[in-house]
């Protein structure tokens, strides 16, 4: 959030400086994998976890780890990867650093479209939302570009105004349809929740294309939106086809979001996290920016999904509710500093 | 939408009196007609139902006066549902109008910045515990103040500027919506709609006690509102003016704030946080009426109370499925307004919420 940390330093001491960033990412990255997979209501040690990884365990706490944690662990690091690229993209592209994925109506109409579906078409697992998750999560985004755009470009207020007016909309909708009908009430409200609990890796399959696409799309404008961040017109000047990369990072965004949605259920907060944080530690250059959030997402979604396991246990709390929960303070915090 | 009032106040005299006289007249005109079509949608809400009543005698008999059975259907059954709308409608648009004009932004409304937010959780909270469902708006209350002093708490910084408090509000906002989220995912089935039903907004099953006590709250801080009305004139010609003519513009903002938290709270511990109402009023009195006047104020009272009576008819007698919360309505009404005004008038706009 220290935006002056962006300084320029000679070449070498940067690449140091990197490597190391890099490396400890990747080691906080891996311990919160080994505690994804050691913590639970079940805690398995350490020791067993690696014994249950190299080996075919067959032992009760060698079967959780294989067939619920690693799963678990697995989409936990897709989706928050999925989650901090777009909200980087997001706030690159806006040149908003308020903007992410959930002020862009995602969780919104991705929520409407699956509980409109679990009524509907009597749904019953979240492997069956999927595709309702995805077209929703699209369709409430472009809406909301839609609105935002006034002569080929994004107004930030706009974008905010917009966003929160039609997930406001959405969200009722969606209490009207789960009030019309109990059961699907009581099937929708774990989902809305957010939550990385009860799925297997099968269900990211079909979701890989639209997440290889948008992270291809995100790493490809990372120079331009460099260039975005001086205003349009120096972008311009640069020979940045500005239009252009809007669009593109509007399409990564949209991909990523959605897809995340559609596995995980409505996330907030990681998208708007993940981007802060990377960019206090390495400043403000996108083609470090992105990769970072490729580290930090997952981070702050494992620590979250271990954090609420090991809250309540023996019950657990859906992971969607402690980053709502610990990012609300971070928001404020952002909004103090952003808003003189 | 709001930086309107700053051209007009400095606009040069002559054409200022000319234009402030015809717009007296226009207010006058549209408070007479928003009036009548309260007063045909009141005659409506108390007549129709299982038993059908004519318009006229279900007036009558709110009054008091006819046949014994009418007047207790009505009084007993139908008024204070009815009333509850009026009254919580009334106190939410003139809460959210206060806010938008002390705040300077056409965001700052009492559903967007978290006060609502407090409001259900403290209701949840209250369902959640299994006590009597009659402390339900007096922890309502004390959510919403709850939200407010996390607001003031999160945004002060030697002063409140305008737009820390609304990115403020909005993390506030979505801090106390997971807590709600939370009870809702926790709960039985059972728990979990009314939950759901209280926190879209729902003016169902109201009774006397509550219209009596939330009411006559609404009604005194409305006229508190109204009383407060020269402040938000001189805060409108901005903090240096303000300063000039003796007001100190953070105090006075800050008074007015809380004046709105309140009575925004109070209406929604009657109704529950019904959407759009607080936020979209405000944007269509001044688009009928024009810049925002002592009789804007009181014509804005009156379009939410019609706003919120006329959503929850639909809610009971056009909408296929039965059992709907009325902020369902409120906010597909409220929407497709608040969109079209913003494409009208971002442009203006831009400046003064940027700041």
């Amino acid at each position: 959030m220290d935006l002056q940390d962006a300084r320029p330093a000679t070449g070498r001491s940067t690449a140091v400086r990197g490597a190391v960033l890099l490396l400890a990412g990747l080691a906080a990255l891996s311990l919160c994998a080994a505690l994804s997979l050691a913590a639970g209501s079940r805690p398995v040690p350490l020791g067993t976890v690696w014994h249950a990884l190299v080996a075919d365990d067959r032992s009760p706490d060698g079967l959780v780890v294989t067939g619920l944690r690693v799963p678990r662990t697995v989409i936990g690091l897709v989706v928050g990867a999925a989650l901090g690229v777009a909200g980087a993209v997001a706030q690159g592209v806006t040149r908003n650093p308020l903007a992410s994925p959930t002020t862009l109506g995602i969780n919104a109409g991705a929520g409407f479209a699956v509980v409109t579906a679990i009524y509907a078409l009597r749904l019953t697992h979240p492997a069956q939302y999927l595709w309702f998750a995805f077209a929703g999560a699209a369709l409430a985004t472009l809406a909301v570009l839609a609105i935002a755009r006034r002569a080929g470009d994004l107004d930030p207020v706009r974008l905010a105004l917009g966003g929160t007016v039609l997930a406001a909309v959405l969200t009722s909708w969606t209490s009207a349809v789960m009030l019309a009908s109990h059961r699907t009430l009581d099937e929708a409200r774990f989902w809305l929740a957010g939550s990385l609990a009860g799925r297997q890796t099968d269900i990211l399959l079909p979701v890989l294309a639209p997440l290889a696409i948008g992270f291809v799309l995100a790493f490809v404008i990372s120079p331009a939106l460099n260039a975005l961040a001086l205003g349009d017109e120096t972008a311009q000047a640069l020979g940045v086809p500005v239009a252009k990369v809007r669009a593109a990072g509007g399409l990564a965004v949209v991909l990523l979001a959605a897809s995340s949605v559609a596995v995980a259920g409505p996330l907030s907060f990681i998208g708007l996290a993940a981007p802060h944080l990377v960019r206090k530690l390495v400043g403000t250059d996108h083609r470090r920016l992105i990769p970072g959030c490729l580290i930090a997402g997952p981070l702050l979604l494992l620590a979250a999904d271990v954090l609420g396991r090991v809250l309540l246990r023996p019950t657990e709390l859906e992971v969607g509710i402690v980053t709502a929960f610990l990012g609300a303070p971070m928001l404020a915090v952002l909004a103090r500093k952003v808003a003189r | 939408m709001n930086a309107q009032a700053v051209p007009t106040a400095r606009a040069p005299r002559p054409r200022h009196v000319g234009a402030l006289a015809r717009q007296r007249r226009r207010t006058a005109l549209l408070t007479v007609a928003v009036l009548a079509l309260l007063v045909v949608l009141l005659a409506l809400g108390l007549s129709t139902g299982e038993v059908p009543v004519a318009p006229l005698d279900a007036l009558r008999a709110l009054a008091g006066f006819g046949d014994a059975g009418e007047v207790m259907l009505v009084q007993d059954l139908r008024a204070p549902r009815v009333l509850a709308a009026v009254v919580a409608g009334a106190g939410l648009a003139v809460a959210g109008s206060m806010m938008q004009r002390v705040a300077r932004n056409p965001l700052a409304a009492p559903d967007v910045i978290g006060v609502t937010g407090g409001a259900s959780l403290g209701a949840v909270a209250v369902i959640a515990s299994g006590v009597s469902a009659t402390w339900t708006p007096l922890a309502a209350l004390g959510g919403g103040l709850l939200a407010a002093v996390l607001l003031a708490a999160l945004a002060w910084r030697g002063g409140v500027t305008v737009t820390r408090l609304v990115l403020v509000g909005l993390a506030v906002q979505s801090g106390l919506a997971a807590a709600v989220n939370l009870f809702i995912v926790r709960f039985p089935a059972e728990l979990a709609s009314s939950a759901l039903q209280w926190t879209t907004g729902s003016v169902y099953g109201r009774n006397w006690t509550e219209v009596n006590i939330g009411g006559s709250l609404v009604l005194a801080g409305i006229a508190l509102a109204l009383l407060g009305h020269r402040r938000l004139a001189v805060l409108d010609l901005g903090d240096e003016p303000a300063g000039a003519l003796g007001l100190a513009p953070n105090a006075a903002r800050l008074q007015l704030l809380l004046a709105a938290v309140v009575l925004a709270s109070v209406a929604a511990a009657l109704t529950g946080p019904v959407g759009f109402v607080a936020l979209a009023v405000p944007h269509i009195v001044r688009f009928l009426a024009g810049p925002p006047t002592l009789g804007t104020l009181g014509l804005t009272a009156l379009c939410g109370a019609a706003l919120l009576l006329g959503a929850d008819l639909v809610v009971l007698h056009l909408l296929p499925v039965h059992g709907l919360p009325v902020g369902v309505v409120t906010a597909t009404l409220g929407a497709p307004w608040l969109l079209v005004l913003m494409m009208r008038q971002m442009k203006p706009n831009a400046g003064s919420a940027a700041r």
